[in-house]
Order: structure tokens, then sequence, then C-alpha cells
């Protein structure tokens, strides 16, 4: 267990390296030039060839690439992400503002797919093929395969437009955040919802499922109690990846909001050619990717008595 | 409270029809079969893979896997009170505390999320009204008693912590935590090593005299049958072919499945295979039945009659215990008279 935990965290380390890596490699290969951008905020129309030359030089864009990444590694493990092209601060103030309600965003919407997922796949399991069982696959599939900015817009039509219940744009108290969340969730709560419905299907066939009945449980107890903790292991797996998904999620999201997180500001990072915000956005990216994989491969190693607890040679 | 005296049936099944149902078939798995069993009996329900055995014991119970739809007629009862029509609630009780069952493969049949004590004094708690505490003594008494070692740490262990043998012995312990009156067991020897099948079958054999409860045995292996049985039904593709007590079933038997069956068992003091003889063909298919005898096809003594009238279950010799045969043909060839 404890080995396997140390393999787990250690691979998740190797795993950052080589992504970021590769951003950094595919960042500094779009194109467009950083130095020129760079002389054109300072001297406007002014830069020549001769400044942008002693930008790139002083800041080392001459160098060979694995020495540039070696050197931003340095910086980033000390906090230091470097500055903005497109707003001029430092991308560690950016983030200190914009982390937050990027996480406001996620844990929301987390938590919203979390609900709603077993609600639906509990009460589709219990209803077993009848009328609620049917009306929620329907709705499962629905939202599946309904786009994120599409569904907000609808949203936004109906409920800021039609009903005026919450604001078209941006964020003031608890309300204006249920559109945000609600889109954000849709995908994960529909996908999660048949995740749950189709393995509670499969446990409930089982042989220690019939032990449940035998012991004297209704069928409810048996769903709840015998079934759903054997469906903790799928579920928690499924559920890392469609939460990590929904970082995706929140660039679309953010925009049509107007949210002011990392996803809005990736959007603009990349529209402005902002290389040294766009590095910094997807290496927060990519360390969320990471932890929260390795977060619930732990997580789902804790729920298995199997793996918490092997069988005694 | 029960109209039925000290020997008369604690679980009793007539008439029995399961239908099972796929989208794509419909099975005739129990077709008009019954049985009895009293306390302080144990009745060995034998037949083959197939044959309806855990269906026609199960079934009645609400107690078949999840996702085959299933027809059920008939009669059913538990301590004289019809079964079939009880509320889900109702049933539910009767199968925690009326009914213990042991299944095939405790490696499947118990709950790899659960540890296996707490399910024990669960049981004990609800069924058998103990305290909290006294339901956990309980538990690990019964553990102890069903000849698991060190109970007060298996207690706290999952099934797979266990092995096969001990997984069994928990099995059998929660059948019992809730103080049942009829103790199902199906199969409980058949996943398990042959060493294993001996004690467990000694100590199903040990508890049932101890607590005088009736034992239902479902199984395929006559040896089990004659460790255990006090009366046997031989079960033919739903139907019964025979039934009686042990010794007239296993030393006499009339219906030529059953003496077919008896003589495909490998007798182990020969160390060859040339005194047994297998039934030849295969049983009928139970989604298209033909009227008659189920057993017409693969018959010896098959007679023009038994593919157009289903023979019925007629009691043959006058012994204490009914022994009752459906083949009038074998009756009929060995001068053997009904005594109804």
């Amino acid at each position: 267990m404890q080995r396997m935990f140390m393999r787990r965290v250690g691979l998740a380390l190797l795993l950052m390296l080589a992504a970021t890596a590769l951003t950094f490699w595919l960042v500094t290969a779009a194109p467009g030039n950083v130095a020129a951008l760079i002389a054109e905020r300072a001297a406007g129309a002014g830069a020549d060839g001769e400044m942008i030359a002693k930008i790139a030089d002083d800041l080392g864009l001459n160098d060979p690439l694995p020495v540039r990444y070696a050197r931003w590694l340095g910086d980033a493990l000390t906090g230091d992400f470097g500055v903005s092209l497109r707003t001029g601060k430092p991308m560690a103030e950016e983030f200190a503002e914009r982390i937050p309600m990027t996480l406001a965003l996620l844990a929301g919407g987390g938590v919203l797919a979390l609900v709603l997922s077993l609600a639906m796949g509990i009460a589709g399991a219990a209803s077993n093929g009848g009328i609620v069982d049917r009306v929620l696959h329907g709705l499962a599939l629905v939202g599946a395969s309904t786009p994120n900015f599409f569904f907000a817009a609808m949203l936004v039509i109906v409920f800021s437009v039609w009903l005026g219940m919450v604001p078209t744009f941006g964020v003031a108290g608890l309300t204006s955040w249920l559109l945000p969340w609600i889109t954000i969730a849709l995908f994960p709560a529909s996908v999660l919802a048949r995740v749950v419905r189709v393995n509670m299907q499969d446990t409930m066939s089982r042989p220690f499922a019939t032990t449940g009945f035998a012991k004297g449980l209704t069928r409810s107890a048996v769903l709840l109690r015998e079934a759903l903790p054997n469906i903790a292991i799928p579920y928690m797996t499924t559920f890392g990846a469609q939460f990590t998904l929904m970082i995706i999620g929140a660039i679309v999201v953010e925009r049509v909001f107007g949210l002011n997180g990392v996803g809005a500001f990736f959007i603009e990072a990349i529209r402005f050619r902002d290389f040294i915000g766009m590095q910094a956005i997807l290496t927060l990216f990519v360390v969320f990717f990471v932890s929260i994989n390795l977060l619930v491969d732990l997580l789902a190693m804790l729920a298995d008595p199997r793996l918490r607890r092997p069988r005694k040679a | 409270m029960s109209r039925h005296s000290q020997n008369g049936p604690i679980y009793e099944v007539e008439g029995l029809v399961i239908d099972l149902y796929t989208p794509t078939v419909s099975v005739r798995a129990v077709d008009g079969a019954g049985f009895y069993v009293a306390p302080g009996e144990t009745l060995a329900i034998v037949g083959e893979s197939g044959s309806g055995k855990t269906v026609m014991t199960l079934g009645p119970l609400g107690l078949l896997p999840e996702g085959v739809a299933v027809d059920l007629r008939g009669t059913a009862r538990a301590d004289g009170k019809d079964i079939l029509s009880m509320s889900p609630t109702d049933l539910s009780r009767l199968r925690g505390g009326f009914f213990g069952v042991i299944f095939q493969d405790p490696m499947s049949a118990l709950n790899p999320m659960l540890k296996i004590g707490p399910q024990l004094a669960e049981q004990a708690r609800r069924f058998a009204g103990l305290s909290a505490e006294e339901a956990k003594k309980e538990a690990v008494s019964l553990l102890a008693r069903s000849g698991i070692p060190d109970p007060e740490d298996r207690y706290d262990r999952y099934p797979h912590e266990l092995s096969g043998g001990m997984l069994q012995r928990a099995m059998i312990a929660l059948a019992l935590a809730a103080r049942p009156r009829v103790l199902i067991a199906d199969e409980p020897t058949t996943a398990l090593d042959a060493t294993v099948q001996a004690q467990i079958l000694a100590l199903i054999r040990q508890i049932q005299k101890e607590d005088g409860i009736a034992v239902i045995l479902i199984t395929h292996d006559i040896g089990a049958v004659s460790v255990l049985a006090d009366r046997v039904a031989v079960l033919y593709a739903g139907q019964v072919a025979e039934e009686g007590s042990a010794i007239d079933v296993l030393t006499a038997p009339v219906h030529p499945y059953t003496r077919g069956l008896l003589a495909s068992v490998p007798d182990f003091r020969s160390n060859n295979a040339t005194g047994t003889k297998e039934i030849p063909g295969i049983p009928p298919n139970q989604a298209q039945l033909e009227p008659g005898c189920r057993f017409a096809d693969r018959c010896e003594l098959v007679q023009p009659q038994c593919r157009t009238h289903r023979p019925p279950l007629v009691k043959v010799g006058a012994g204490p215990v009914p022994h009752r045969v459906a083949c009038p043909v074998v009756m009929a060839a060995e001068g053997i008279v009904t005594h109804d």
C-alpha cells in the first residue's frame, strides 16, 4: 500500500514534468515573436529590429529550448510564472485574483454533478425499468449530448432575459452562480448518472445482492447498503476524470457568463499571443489534472478494502 | 400459533409453476412441482444443473437474481402462512428471520465491501431482538460455533481476508444469525475443496441436530445426500420424478431417471469407472416443452403413452414416509401398486 502510494506520487510528478515540457515546446513553437511583442508594447510603432534583438537577447530567447525550459522551471518552482504580456501584471498576481473564481465554479459544479448523478442514478436503479428510470435515461442522454455553450445561452435567455431571475453577466451573490454551475455540471452529471445506473444494475445482479435480500433487506436497503458501496470505485474514478474535464468547460462557461477566472484569461492570452500567460495557465491545468487524478486514485484505493487491506500471506 | 403439529411441514410448496423470461426467451423452469419439509428434518432436492432445484426452492421467497422476469403460480406456505400473497415488506422479514440461506460460492455471495462480523450482529439485532452489545457477542459466538478459529479477529475481517472454506463457515454463521427455522443450503459445497466439503456438511448436520431446524439441501452430490438427508426429492426438468425417504430413494429407486442418476455416480471403492453408467441424451429444452413425460426421450422404458400423458406422482409402498413416483410404466412392468 505504502509502496503503491509512493509510486503513484512519483509517477504524478514525472507526468507533470513531461506535460509542462511539452506545453512549453508547443507554446514556443506557436507563430509569433515574444521579443517583438514586448518591443511593440514598450515603444509602439517605434520598435525596430535592433531593439527586438536586444530584448530577445536580454530574455535569453536565443538560448536552446532545454536551457530555456530549465530556466522557466526553476522560476516556476519558486512561484514566478513571469509577467503577462497582455496585462503587464505578474502571473502570480493574476493567479491570486482568478483562481478563486475558477475554483468556486469547479467546486460548485462538482458538488452539483455529484449530487445530481447519485440522485439520478440511484432513483433510476430504484425504479428499475419503470417510468422514472426511462425518463432519467432520456434526460442523461440529452444532457450528455447538449453542447455547453448552447445550453448556457438557453439558460441565459430563459432565466435572465425572460424571467429576470439572475443577472446575465458577472457574479453578484449566490444566485448568480446558479447558471454557471448548472451549465458546467450538465455533462459530467449526465455521464456520471449513467455510470451510477449501469454499475448499480450490474451490482444488483451479483450473488451478494441476492444474499442481501436473503438477509431480509428491502430492495432499497440492498441498493443503498449492499450495492452502493460496490460502485464507489468505478464512480470515483469516473468522477475524477469528469471533474478534470470540467476545467475545459470552464474556458467556455467563464466567457459566456463573464466570470474573471483562469479559463477566460486563457482565451484572452491566446488571442493576444500572451505566451507567458498561456504557459502559466497550461501549467496550472497540468497540475490540476494530475493532482486530481492522483487524489482520486488514492481515495479509490482507500475505498476498496481489497487494496487497503491486502490479504495476509 | 401454528396450526401445524410439531411434525407438520414448516415450509411447503405445491403445484408450483415458474416461468422465467428474458426479452427473447421464456423458460418453464418449474412445472407443477412441490415439496415440503418438517422441523428437525433434512430434505435433499437433487437433480442436474438446470432442473429447477434452486428456482423451485428460492423462487417463492423472491430470491432469484435480478434481471430475469419471473412469473410464479401455485402455493407456498411458511409456517402455514401464504408466502405468495405477502407484501414485499412482510416477505423481506420472512426471508431474513424465518429462512436462512447458504449460497453456492461464498466468495461471490458475500459482499466484498462489508466486514463479516457486523453483518452477523445486525441480523441478530434485527431478528433475534438482541441489543447491539449482545448482538456482537452473539456474532462472535456464531463464528466460533461455525468452526472459525479466532472469531474475535475474524469479526472485523473482509471476505477477501478469509479462505473459501472459512468464508462458507461465515456464510453459515450469517444464515444462522437471525435464528431461522428453515435453513436452505444451495449447493453449499460445490465451490469448495473436497476436504473442506466434508467439514461443511458435518457442520450443517451438527447445527441441524442441535437447533432442530428444518434443512433443505439443494445438491447434485449424491454423497452429500446420503450423509445428510432424511428425505429426498428428485427433480427432472422442473418436475418431481420421485420423492421419499432417503433410504427408499437411494436404495430402492423406482423412477428410471432416479435409477439412472444413481447408476451414474462413481463408486469410490472401485478404482475404475466401469461400474458407472451415464444417462444417454440431454435434458429437454425447457423453452419449448412437449406434453407427456419430460424424461421420455432419454428413457429406456419409454412407451407411446409417455409422450402424450404427463405421469402423475403416485404413492408406492406403505412405509411411514410417503414414497412417490411419477412413472406408471415402470410400476406396471414391475408390479408395483399404488398406495394412495
